[in-house]
């Protein structure tokens, strides 16, 4: 066992692909999969702190109190909600119908917090609706939402297809490879370092991506909601995010660089594999744990299941059994080495046949 | 020095059993009844070998094998039977095989975005060793194919001769002792030519093996110290060049000859020296004659024509084999 000249290979190799895994042409799309979530946070956390400043500035030329406006019952003519709330800050009144002319009329209402809708028609409160404004808990249940569904599914899903199949498959298909095999490295050193390199690649992108989701969709919150976030579970599920981020590299990449090793195409097996992990849901137990995103939702600091998913979709996103994350980082720790040594055997078995690839 | 008929497999003189390498065996290239198939297409049959230090040019036509047995020396690709030995080392064994071989590969293909010098160098750090020596190494690699000037170039922006010479810098930078060399002068000029051969003889000369390939019969006849002659997968002859070349002139040649009178054309053959063989086809429509002097056989057969035998066609019978059989003695005659 040479475990040093071993090491310095390994670093050698990683030397070697960081450019090509970084800066390669075909890769930028991988960025952009990985910013596009942090965008659409940054866009979000705009928009809501535009709307915060704009219901505190209608609070003030318009005053009224929550519990003024929560005290409004369905039936209350226009003039009994104004004498309770006072003038609306925005006011609708149209007449509709062909034969019989029926008048509605919308007031809207804020108290600085949520935005309150009164619907009446023929002047009767007939309906009312109340929009919150953005809390922390409903950030989180946002974000764990496009974090499960989007980010881990697809996003890290796909990079990992498009960094770690072509850490292999890429090189034969320019005709590459043979450089490394004409080298004194044994082949399960090579792919130890290509998957490495591949390794730091996607962690280095898609968790700069997670922090900077993370950033943005605390960027309306005010210092003090910040401060009381981070000092109740917000450390703790920051640090969860980005430890469920690596992971994911870590177990999707054994699984699509193996894929690179034993398929020509890798769109095949990331359909299968895609297939694969959107069926853990429905597997036996047994089966669950043969799948990658069995142990990261498990790891998943909040549930995403918000109340107006479809079932299909909520049945999706939740585990079938609570694993402790222990358990499940030590699962996907050991289906990655079982992975990677099944990538190992076919390197070993690895030939140069360029016309047939 | 050998020749043997396509599709006959046998025992080089002086090959011997692998199961306790002698000493001898660990400064010798030696296949030992080696083949190796791509699914139903044949690559190599039945190559047993044992290749010495000094020049050795593998010659024959595309297709014949010449690449696969390069291939297989350095591991890219495994036989399918047989074994393989480069200095004692075997091929599966790369930490210690490529610490003695360096391949040049037919491949015109490098990893994206290197300079010369990069890519020199940056594979001498596999062989783990620091910093400072692979740069030193890269550069005497570099400086000796003449390429010091665009080292510090993108490969991208470099012509065939400067690829095909940049890949030689990376097969010799660790110093191998047997280098392997799959058409390297292809692309080369004049010049660069006469250098690289003159590169290729001192590795020779300090007793190493160079291993090559070509098309360029010329250059086989003025550089090799050995050649071995492939056609359809198979090793047709090995030795020096000016041996294979008269065992080649001696070994019989055969024709298929479809004929009404097969039996009187046999009768008449059976007359001269130079024919070895018959044999009468079974429908009686036909016959193979084995000949040392194929000229001599077709003016026999022109006589036989004018005397009344009606000859219905003649075909060369191992038509490969005189395809690179004539590939060979014609140099030899272009190169007098």
């Amino acid at each position: 066992m040479n475990w040093g000249l071993w090491w310095a290979q390994i670093r050698s190799v990683i030397r070697l692909e960081m450019r090509k895994t970084f800066f390669a042409k075909r890769g930028i799309w991988v960025y952009l999969l990985a910013l596009a979530p942090a965008a659409l946070f940054f866009a979000d956390s705009i928009a809501v702190a535009h709307d915060r400043d704009r219901r505190a500035e209608l609070e003030s030329t318009h005053p009224v109190t929550e519990k003024a406006l929560e005290s409004i019952e369905m039936g209350s003519t226009r003039e009994q909600v104004e004498a309770k709330a006072g003038e609306p800050y925005a006011k609708q009144v149209y007449t509709f119908g062909r034969r019989e002319q029926h008048e509605q009329a919308i007031y809207r209402y804020t108290d600085g917090q949520s935005d309150y809708v009164f619907i009446f028609r023929d002047n009767e409160l007939v309906g009312r609706r109340t929009n919150e404004l953005r809390t922390i808990p409903k950030d989180s249940l946002i974000f764990a939402t496009v974090f499960q569904f989007f980010y881990l599914r697809l996003a890290i899903f796909f990079g990992c297809v498009g960094i770690f199949t072509n850490l292999f498959r890429g090189e034969l298909l320019d005709k590459s490879l043979h450089f490394y095999l004409l080298a004194p490295i044994r082949r399960e050193v090579l792919l130890v370092g290509k998957y490495l390199a591949g390794l730091i690649a996607t962690v280095v992108i898609f968790t700069t991506s997670t922090a900077l989701q993370l950033l943005a969709m605390g960027w309306h919150l005010s210092g003090p909601a910040m401060t009381e976030y981070l000092h109740g579970p917000g450390w703790g599920q920051i640090g969860a995010y980005l430890g469920v981020t690596a992971l994911a590299c870590l177990g999707y990449g054994s699984v699509f660089l193996a894929a690179g090793l034993l398929f020509r195409n890798p769109i095949v097996p990331a359909a299968v594999v895609l297939l694969w992990e959107s069926a853990n849901p429905f597997l036996p137990a047994a089966l669950k744990k043969v799948s990658v995103i069995f142990y990261l939702q498990s790891m998943c600091p909040v549930v995403a299941r918000p109340n107006d998913m479809p079932a299909l979709a909520a049945l999706l996103l939740s585990p079938a059994e609570a694993t402790p994350v222990v358990w499940a980082a030590s699962g996907l720790v050991v289906v990655t080495f079982m992975v990677l040594a099944l990538a190992a055997w076919q390197a070993r078995k690895l030939e140069i046949n360029y016309s047939s690839d | 020095m050998t020749v043997q008929a396509p599709g006959a497999g046998r025992e080089a003189p002086g090959t011997q059993t692998l199961a306790t390498p002698p000493p001898i065996e660990e400064s010798l290239v030696i296949f030992d009844n080696v083949s190796r198939f791509y699914g139903e297409v044949l690559g190599v049959n039945r190559v047993t070998l044992t290749i010495p230090p000094g020049i050795t040019s593998l010659v024959g036509p595309n297709g014949s094998g010449k690449t696969t047995l390069m291939n297989l020396m350095t591991g890219l690709v495994r036989p399918t039977r047989g074994e393989i030995r480069v200095l004692g080392a075997a091929t599966n064994d790369p930490e210690r095989l490529f610490k003695l071989v360096g391949y040049s590969t037919q491949f015109d293909s490098f990893p994206k975005g290197l300079t010369g010098f990069d890519f020199v160098y940056s594979f001498l750090r596999l062989f783990g060793d620091s910093h400072a020596e692979c740069e030193a190494r890269a550069w005497k690699a570099i400086e000796r194919v003449n390429l010091v000037e665009p080292a510090k170039r993108r490969i991208a922006g470099y012509s065939k001769g400067m690829r095909q010479r940049i890949k030689l810098a990376q097969a010799i930078a660790h110093d191998p002792r047997v280098l392997v060399l799959d058409e390297p002068l292809n692309g080369l000029d004049p010049l660069v030519r006469a250098e690289t051969i003159a590169l290729f003889r001192e590795y020779a000369a300090n007793g190493r093996h160079v291993i090559m390939s070509t098309h360029i019969l010329h250059e086989v006849d003025m550089i090799s110290d050995q050649v071995i002659l492939l056609a359809n997968g198979y090793v047709v002859a090995e030795g020096e060049i000016s041996g294979v070349r008269s065992e080649i002139s001696e070994q019989p040649i055969q024709v298929q000859i479809r004929c009404d009178r097969p039996s009187a054309l046999a009768s008449r053959a059976f007359e001269t020296d130079h024919v070895v063989e018959v044999k009468l086809h079974v429908d009686g429509g036909g016959l193979l004659i084995k000949t040392r002097d194929a000229d001599k056989f077709y003016r026999l057969l022109n006589h036989i024509a004018l005397e009344g035998i009606a000859i219905e066609s003649v075909t060369p019978a191992d038509d490969n084999a005189n395809s690179i059989y004539e590939y060979l003695i014609g140099g030899e005659e272009s190169t007098k």
